[in-house]
This record gives C-alpha cells, structure tokens and sequence, in this order.
C-alpha cells in the first residue's frame, strides 16, 4: 500500500516533463531512494516501476488486469504519459482509471508515515544545487533578489569618459556620486542648470538640425554619464523628458542661437514655475498644518519640509520638531542643525528611537523622492516604518512633494523600484586601524580570526545591502501636499497626468 | 427673479455699496425650504452681482472675492457655503478670463445674472437623479439606517418607497437616529419619518445612542452631508463620524448622499481641523469654563464670528467629519463615486 504514494508523484512529475529520458531518470532515482528507505517488500515495485518506464502498451495492456495491487497502480498512473504515444483509446480509459484509482488510494494513505522519504525525494535531489550555491556568491557580493539593481559601480574617475561630455555636466556627475549634491529636487534643479551651460556650448554640425541631432547626439551621453554616475531620480527623469519633447517642438527655422537661448530661458522658467516657486507653495500650505503647541517628526532631511518648518517658525507658531535620522547618510544632521541656528526647538534622534518619537509627535512631515501612482511613497530608505509607526497612532502623516516627482510608475514593495547605494557606505568610519574594533564585527567572524566588517568581502555567506529608498503604503499617507494643493494619495495619478504629461 | 431682486434692491439700493450679502442668505434659506446651503450662497451671490456695479473683470472678481469673505465670516459653519461660493468664484475665474468674454463683458455679467435661477433648479433636480441611483441600493427586506434631516436622503428614501421591482413595491424597513430634544432641526427629520410612514415604509425612531444597539439589524446605512471634503470624508451632523465608525465595525456598508456640488475644497486631519469654532468638548470647573486650558481650535478669522454666533452653539448645530476610510460609497447625481474620486472632481472643476 506505499506504492500509490510514489506513484501519484510520478504521474504528477511527469504531466510536467514528458520526456523518456526524465522518466527513466526519476524512475532509477526513485528505485534507489526506495530501496535506501526500509522494507525489502519493495524490491517490487521498484522492479515494476522501472518497468513502467517504457512506453509499452503491451506492458500496460497487461497490468490493467490486475487492478487490485498497488503496483498495478502505479503502473496505470504512469500510463497517460505512454499512451499519448500510441493513442490506445482502450488504454486510455484504462489510464484513466488507474489514475482514479490511484487518488483515491492516496487519501487513504495519507496518514502513513512510510512512503514520507520518498515523498521528499524531488526537494532531496533539488538540495546539493542550493548548497552549492553560496559558493559562487562568495565572488559575487550581490544580493541576488535585488541583482536587477546592480549597475556598474558609480563612476568615480574622469577615465574613459567620452570628450562630448559638458564641463559643468561632468563636475555634477561626481557631485551626485559623492551625495555632494543629494536630495530629488536639487539634483533635478542641478542638472537642468548643467544642461544649459552644455546646450549654450553646443554647435549644430553641418547637414543636421538641432532639433533632431540635439537629443540623441549630444544630450543623450551628458545623461547616461549622469546615469553612471548615480542613477537618476524620477524628478530628473520627468524634467529630462519635458526638455526632450521642447527639443523636438523647435521650429526648425529658428537660428541655431536663438533656439538655444530660447531653451536655456524656458529651462529657468522650468526651474522656476515647477520648483522653486512650486516650493514655496507648498512650504505656504504646509506650514498651515502646524499649529501652537504641534510636535512635528520628521525623518532624515527633505528640502521642502525644511522649508515648511523654518516658514512655520518665521509666522510665529510655537512647535516642537523631533528630527529622526539614520546611518548612513546622517542628513537629518544638517537638517537639524539649521533648524537649530533658526531658533527652533529640536529633538535629534537614533532610528531606533522611532517609537519614542512618534509618542510625542503630533505631526509627521515628510519628503519625498517620488510618488508614485498608486499612491505610494518612494522616499529614503527608513521613511516607510515611521509612516507605519505613525499611522498606527493615528498621527497624520503628510507627505511633501512638487509635482514634478510624481510618477507614472507603480511599484508594491521596495525591491523592483530602487537604488543600491555603494556597500562600504554603510561600514563604519572608525577603520582607522586602531585598537577600536567596530562592535557590529563580532557576530560576523564568531569562527575564525578577528575579521572586522571592513574586510566584509573576504567572509563568506555575508552581503551588505545598501538600499537608497524604500516604499511607503498609502494608506498611511494622510495628505500629500503639492502646488495643487492638498490631494489624497490616490489623487496622484491624475496629477501627475495633469502636471507631467500635459493632459 | 426679478420680484427678488427688487426685494434684494430695497433691501441695499444699487448705488449704496453695503449690500448685505449675508441677510440676502439667510432669506434665501429661509424661504425656500428645499434650498441647500452652497446654492444659497450662490444665489445670494449672484443677487449682490446683479445689486452692485462693476465694470470690468477684475473689479467683479474682486466684488465677489470680498462678498465671499463677508459672508463666511457672517455665518458659523461656513464649510457648505463655501462650496458654493468657491465654484461660483471658479466660474466666474474661468469665464471671465477667456479672451473672447473680454469684449462683451456685461453680456456675460447679465447672462449670468438671468441664469442663476437656471442653476439652482439645475441643483434641485440633482436630488431627483440621486434618488434614481440611490434606490437600486435598497432591496426587499433591508433594514436601512440613516440620520439627520437631510432631504436628499429623504428624497431618495421617498423614491425607494415609491418605485417597485418586478414583484411589486420594495419593502424596506428604516431606522431613524433622532435626537430626543424637540429643536427645529428635527423638524426635517419628523417630515421625512411621516412622508415614508405614509408610504406604508416601517420607521422606528431610536435616539444616538442607541446606533450601536441596533447595529446587527441593519443592513446598509444612508447619510447626508453639509459639505464632502477633498480626500472623499465628509463634514456632516455630530452623530455621523460615531455611525460610521460603528457600520465599519459591523462590516456595513456606508453610503453617503451628497450632491456634487457640496463637494468643497477644504481638507480636514481631524475634528479639530475644521476651520470652524465649536464649543462641544468644553471644560468647566465650579468656577466656569476653562477656556485657556482647554485646547484651542481657533483659526485665524475666526475672532469676528464671535458676534454673529449664538452663544449655546453646542451639539445640535455642530459637524463632525467623517474620515473617508469608514464611507463606501457617495452616491451623487455625477453617479456613485468611491471617497478618492472626489479630489478628482475638484481638480477638474479647478484646473
């Protein structure tokens, strides 16, 4: 009464594959596990199943006979495969049967504990590959469920990069990589005001037009250095397009200088109506939601909350801001320090003092790198759990964002969507080879010599990730305040059609 | 029309700059019972366009910008007006503005003028389209709760009484939350409860605090609103944000009754964020109110309303707002819209 078991699983296995060669295979390999596993009664069937294996319908025609063994079974449940070959319709409906049959003899065996190893077999043969597998791994220090975010480590050097590329364009580049330059909108302002020194440096070659050789020509490598650099942020990617499409739009018959200066005082204007006044709008809306006595959070630095919070200040409000920061970028830092020279009162605190903070909170405010269209929140890594932690405490979370941030694009986790920063960002400072050994150290190296996290590359079985942003619900998102005022999240989308795609 | 301008005209006088706008309101209220608030504040509007001379654009964007701050300072709960007064103000914004309005100007102004009562017609027939979407959601047998005097929930109620399925009349039995104190507000609400009683409609009468009590027989529940606010919640009679809260608990559905131009632009956190003083949770000791201790909900402006304001304006006057996440649906004469769909109408209508 084992038989059925195994022989169900084969005919499972074999729905799958139909190749002979597979079921010869699965069928030696079975033989074997079995004959491993206890009981010499099942010399048997293991005989008959390796049998089973050729596709005999003269072999099956016989067994059909003897319905009552459990070989008898198994061999029928084997049969579907063989008789698509010879297309017996008697064997068919024989077939059927014995598939039937088999079914339910498995409920009846379900409860016996003998047929279990073999049952494991499939997950036995499939593990010696996923013990293989960290080898390779001690090679490649990727996370593999994040490899699609993998590009070829930032650019860092001047070496190999094409002569086309802009001055101003290539001095952004490192500013980016090095996070001299951070944060969604001042790289999006940065590189627009770098494209205009690289357009008014531009020349038509002879035989061409601007409009068509502009973009694909000339822009198009300032933005895959800017890409290898530090990929670029949705802002970016949205202002990248406008100016693409304004390209296109030039009338052909307009002077090669007049169609540049024309597209430097529309990039200001551009600048200018979607950020900086745009931010100004918003810093005006959202300061309304602080109020006399408001205990405002935020997380790490966001330049539009800053604002809201200095504007807040400036009318008069009496408030309280609880800075929260993280490793490894330390922006809450400088967001508090200004804050501070500002006259406010402000509480710097760990990450993991989150739920301390938003005890006395009153108030979340929070930047973002990009919104996305269901709603979603794409911010620096961190922002997610204390939005969750907020939410929770039916704080009101309000997100701050230009419309130029909001994207077209979906995303449900933080895995699809993001960016892997450099891993020896997150190692610590102190390496300085000094008696000071990093505490974090001691849990990787419990074996061997004294490695530190340093030499991280060198200790098998360990990745760093270094995750850039991370993605919030929506429905922790109470507000999302942009130059069109005040929106649900779920408003998004049809913003971002008004404000991105012109409709 | 033109009977009320004259009343409006004597009232004022064309050339004397006070017009008072916002007794022009309360009349207006006051003598059509079937008047809601924004298409009051409209009308009144409009009644100040046609009772003042203004000349070019910006002189009567102007006129009606400061009428507009007359009038939501001279009445305490201006959340449902402002609805009304925000989409005239954009309609006036978007049509002036057109190049082409520019040469006929006062073609334009008296067009406007002559078709205000076009408008609140328009409004009042809303309510009839509500009710024909509204009463499919009412089936035999159900237990239908609701609150409030408001008449477009009693007109679709009345409009579910009346229309019949294949196998005759629906029948439906409805739960009233009525207030026990004999204020004028419940008036409404006792008119409502005898027109569907005539209609052979089972009513029971329970007080508030009783909703959760009768919460497992009920099978959906019917709420009107003053004002529907920009992330789907709605501003609606203290009670509501409670029966909300109660239905989710219960897993019944929620339906707010609104027409689409009560949807207003104003987005509210929390109970406090209203931007209207209400003196609901006061604290007292033997002395008296506590009035500095207890927390401000003030907002700028707010100060002048003082004067205007009766002094027990307590809970049956007062609004509560209903987050979006307990409604399930609001049901307009645009059709039934999920709470997210309002911040899209109100982008369409303002950009």
């Amino acid at each position: 009464m084992s038989a059925p078991l195994p022989a169900q699983e084969q005919a499972k296995a074999e729905e799958q594959k139909l190749s002979p060669a597979e079921l010869k295979k699965r069928a030696k390999a079975e033989k074997q596990a079995r004959r491993a596993a206890q009981k010499g009664g099942q010399e048997q069937d293991g005989d008959v199943g390796a049998s089973a294996t050729a596709p005999n319908g003269v072999n099956g025609d016989s067994n059909t006979t003897k319905h009552d063994s459990g070989a008898t079974q198994q061999q029928h449940a084997q049969k579907p495969k063989g008789e698509k070959q010879q297309k017996g319709q008697q064997q068919q409906k024989h077939g059927r049967q014995g598939a039937q049959e088999v079914e339910s003899h498995h409920k009846r065996t379900g409860s016996q504990s003998q047929p279990l190893p073999i049952r494991r077999r499939p997950s036995q043969s499939g593990a010696p590959p996923v013990v293989q597998k960290p080898a390779p791994k001690k090679i490649n220090k990727q996370v593999e469920l994040f490899s699609h975010l993998y590009t070829q480590p930032r650019r860092q050097s001047i070496e190999g990069v094409s002569k086309d590329i802009h001055p101003a364009v290539l001095a952004l580049g490192f500013q980016m990589s090095s996070y001299e330059i951070c944060g969604s909108s001042a790289r999006c302002v940065a590189m627009l005001l770098a494209f205009k020194e690289a357009i008014q440096a531009y020349t038509t070659p002879a035989g061409t037009s601007l409009a068509r050789h502009l973009t694909s020509h000339y822009l198009s490598p300032q933005i895959d250095f800017l890409k290898s650099c530090r990929p670029i942020s949705e802002s970016m990617g949205n202002a990248i397009r406008w100016l693409k499409k304004l390209i296109v739009e030039i009338d052909p018959d307009t002077s090669e200088q007049d169609a540049k200066d024309d597209l430097c005082e529309r990039i200001d204007t551009f600048i200018r109506e979607r950020i900086t006044v745009t931010d100004q709008a918003i810093a005006t809306s959202a300061c309304q939601q602080i109020k006399d006595g408001s205990v405002v959070l935020t997380y790490a630095k966001s330049s539009i909350v800053e604002r809201t919070i200095l504007e807040a200040h400036t009318n008069g409000t009496k408030f309280r801001v609880i800075v929260v920061d993280s490793r490894p970028l330390f922006e809450g830092k400088s967001l508090a320090t200004s804050l501070m020279h500002a006259g406010l009162e402000v509480e710097y605190l760990p990450y993991s003092a989150i739920s301390h903070a938003v005890k006395q909170a009153t108030l979340v405010l929070l930047g973002a790198h990009s919104m996305l269209s269901n709603g979603r929140l794409q911010s620096r890594v961190g922002t997610a759990s204390v939005a969750m932690q907020a939410a929770k405490s039916d704080i009101p979370v309000i997100v701050c964002c230009e419309s130029v941030k909001f994207s077209g694009k979906v995303a449900l986790d933080s895995i699809v969507l993001n960016e892997v920063a450099p891993a020896e960002e997150l190692l610590l400072p102190s390496q300085s080879a000094s008696a000071k050994p990093a505490k974090e150290d001691t849990s990787e190296d419990a074996e061997a010599k004294p490695k530190s996290l340093s030499d991280w590359k060198d200790i098998a079985n360990l990745q760093i990730l270094n995750l850039m942003y991370d993605v919030t619900p929506a429905e922790y998102i109470r507000m999302v305040i942009c130059e069109y005022g005040s929106l649900p999240p779920s408003s998004v989308p049809v913003v971002h059609r008004l404000a991105n795609e012109g409709m | 029309m033109s009977k009320r301008n004259a009343v409006a005209g004597g009232n004022g006088g064309p050339r004397t700059p006070p017009f008072d706008v916002v007794a022009a309101y309360r009349r207006l209220l006051s003598e059509d019972e079937d008047l809601t608030m924004p298409v009051a504040a409209i009308e009144a509007l409009i009644l100040a366009l046609a009772n003042t001379p203004a000349s070019t654009v910006s002189e009567t964007l102007d006129l009606v910008s400061k009428l507009t701050a007359q009038l939501k300072r001279g009445i305490p709960n201006s959340i449902s007006l402002s609805a009304g007064t925000d989409l005239f103000q954009q309609y006036l914004i978007s049509n002036l503005q057109r190049p082409s309005a520019r040469g006929d100007f006062d073609q334009m102004r008296t067009h406007l003028v002559q078709n205000g009562k076009l408008f609140v017609e328009r409004a009042k027939a809303a309510r009839e389209t509500i009710a024909g979407f509204g009463r499919h959601f009412i089936r035999d047998g159900n237990v239908v709760l609701t609150n409030g005097g408001s008449r477009v929930v009693g007109s679709l109620l009345r409009s579910a009484a009346e229309s019949s399925n294949n196998r005759g009349t629906i029948r439906f039995k409805v739960i009233y939350v009525m207030s026990p104190n004999n204020s004028a507000e419940e008036d409404e609400s006792r008119q409502n409860v005898a027109a569907l009683r005539e209609r052979d409609i089972p009513v029971a009468t329970i007080p508030s605090t009783a909703v959760a009590y009768c919460m497992d027989q009920v099978t959906q529940c019917f709420v009107g609103a003053e004002g529907v606010v920009e992330n789907g919640g709605i501003v609606s009679r203290m009670g509501t944000y409670q029966m909300g809260m109660l239905a989710k608990a219960a897993g019944k559905p929620f339906y707010v009754v609104s027409e689409s131009h009560k949807f207003v632009r104003l987005y509210p956190l929390n109970q406090q964020d209203l931007g209207i003083e209400q003196n609901v949770v006061d604290f007292r000791t033997s002395v008296g109110s506590v009035k500095g201790e207890s927390r401000s909900v003030k907002d700028e402006g707010m100060e002048e309303t003082k004067g205007y304001k009766s002094p027990d304006f307590a809970t049956q006057d007062a609004v509560d707002y209903t987050p979006p996440h307990l409604i399930s649906g609001i049901i307009t004469e645009s059709g039934v819209l999920l709470p997210s769909a309002v911040s899209e109408e109100l982008i369409k209508i303002w950009f």
